[in-house]
């Protein structure tokens, strides 16, 4: 597993400059509350026919900020974008809530506080 | 513009084992849009593996997540805590648990062909299918103890070892299934119900497959290379015949065809697996307790499953990250819908196999 840094604001670009559809398959978003308002949100890639190859973009980020969205390079990345804004109470542009809790919930279950 | 009407399918429905809605837009009996509801049966588990259960226990936790594969979920968070503690289970540990793995794989896929057996009116071929699989069911409760949601695999082993009477127990049972499923694949592919009125139906192109990201057996029929077996090496799974299968045409036939053609492959791991079961004991000491980070998949039945689990030392885990393989699956099924005709539309969406326990988990 490698993990790479990256910010809110050069995500779009670092992932853009990263992807390729044949030879990274997008896993996930995540998101790993660490206390104090912070938050930790992860991108995760493996590459098709290569042994235990895993990438990791990572940004340490807060509650407030707006997260974007990386739908225009990967489309299937609304899952989990629709996942973290219901789990994290977070705002990704373009992501509605509601796909696993009511979509005026006021509790997001992983948010440290909550 | 032209007239479009909402059709919905779901979330309770006579071809859906399990509650998901879609919700079609349709032009006459033409599907052009679809929008997907997968959150009925949320429960949390990723928020109780960290507020409610010390990590040994949560092993048995997250194996409640789903039914038909509790195995690969037990196994995906072990392999990840075991990581953190340094841990590198012997080859007998392996093996066994490769043989759970499979043979979950069996059965998920027979339930699945059952299914669309089921939605092509074919209720006779269901109860057969039903019934031959229960071949399964039985080797793997005589060896877990559990029909279901198998507590067999923990930190640092497995519960049980194999005896000789289970032994002559697998590879009786895994002989007559083998032959069920030769007869299997000749009705798949020559009845016509199963056959022909499923080529060309549900297709989800190899280009599709790569940019919604398709995995497991959806992504295998359509030409799709990918499968966790082979990339990953926390299993010697090139020792005990592992083949990967592929499709092309990535139409409803192929997922069937594909899926018994991978059971036919689980059935020789297994009877290799069991013929070869290397010396060891069944449980060593894990010490410690997980600190940092570590990911890991499997390729459960639906295809990959992810875990990734961070600690830092403490009993109580900072993190449990579950992806499970519908709910990664959902973008390529909604583009596998548009353009279909609505009567296909349940046929199709039993050739996903989806399972919304796991996806909503």
């Amino acid at each position: 597993m490698r993990k790479i840094e990256t910010t809110l604001t050069t995500l779009l670009r670092d992932i853009g400059a990263f992807y390729e559809a044949k030879k990274w398959h997008f896993l996930s978003v995540n998101g790993i509350d660490l206390g104090e308002g912070k938050i930790e949100l992860q991108w995760i890639f493996s590459q098709y026919g290569v042994k235990d190859e895993v990438v990791i973009y990572y940004a340490l980020s807060d509650y407030e900020t707006p997260v974007p969205s990386i739908v225009t390079l990967i489309p299937s990345a609304f899952m989990g974008e629709r996942e973290i804004v219901d789990m994290f109470g977070l705002s990704v542009d373009g992501a509605e809530s509601g796909l696993y809790l009511d979509k005026d919930s006021l509790a997001h279950p992983l948010r440290g506080e909550s | 513009m032209k007239k479009t009407i909402q059709i919905p399918l779901g979330s309770q429905h006579i071809s859906l084992l399990e509650p998901i809605r879609f919700k079609f837009e349709c032009e006459n009996e033409k599907i052009i849009g679809v929008d997907a509801d997968v959150g009925f049966v949320h429960r949390g588990v990723e928020l109780a593996c960290t507020r409610s259960f010390e990590f040994k226990q949560v092993g048995y936790v997250v194996a409640r997540v789903c039914g038909l594969c509790a195995i690969t979920h037990s196994l995906s968070y072990t392999l990840a805590v075991e990581k953190l503690l340094g841990y590198v289970a012997n080859d007998r540990i392996k093996y066994l648990r490769m043989l759970m793995v499979e043979l979950d794989r069996i059965h998920s896929h027979m339930l699945c062909l059952a299914h669309t057996a089921e939605n092509a009116g074919f209720e006779a071929l269901f109860m057969q299918i039903m019934g031959d699989r229960e071949l399964i069911m039985d080797v793997q409760e005589a060896i877990s103890g559990n029909r279901v949601q198998f507590d067999y695999i923990s930190i640092g082993g497995v519960n049980r070892d194999l005896t000789p009477e289970l032994v002559a127990m697998i590879h009786k049972n895994l002989g007559v299934l083998t032959s069920k499923i030769d007869a299997l694949i000749g009705l798949f592919d020559n009845n016509w119900s199963l056959s022909l009125k499923y080529k060309g139906v549900g297709v989800l192109r190899l280009e599709d497959a790569y940019t919604y990201n398709a995995l497991g057996p959806l992504a295998r029929a359509a030409g799709l290379a990918t499968d966790v077996r082979a990339e990953t090496s926390d299993f010697p799974y090139e020792d005990i015949g592992y083949k990967m299968i592929l499709e092309s045409s990535g139409d409803i036939h192929a997922r069937n065809f594909l899926r018994l053609r991978e059971i036919v492959n689980s059935i020789t791991m297994c009877q290799n697996i069991v013929n070869n079961l290397p010396v060891g004991e069944i449980q060593e000491k894990a010490k410690g307790k997980p600190n940092g980070e570590a990911v890991v998949r499997v390729e459960a039945p639906r295809g990959e499953l992810f875990y990734l689990v961070r600690g830092s030392g403490q009993n109580m885990l900072d993190r449990v990250r579950i992806k499970t393989p519908t709910f990664s699956a959902i973008p390529a099924m909604i583009e596998v819908f548009k353009g279909a005709e609505y009567a296909d539309a349940p046929a199709i969406l039993a050739s996903f196999d989806p399972c919304m326990s796991c996806t909503a988990k």
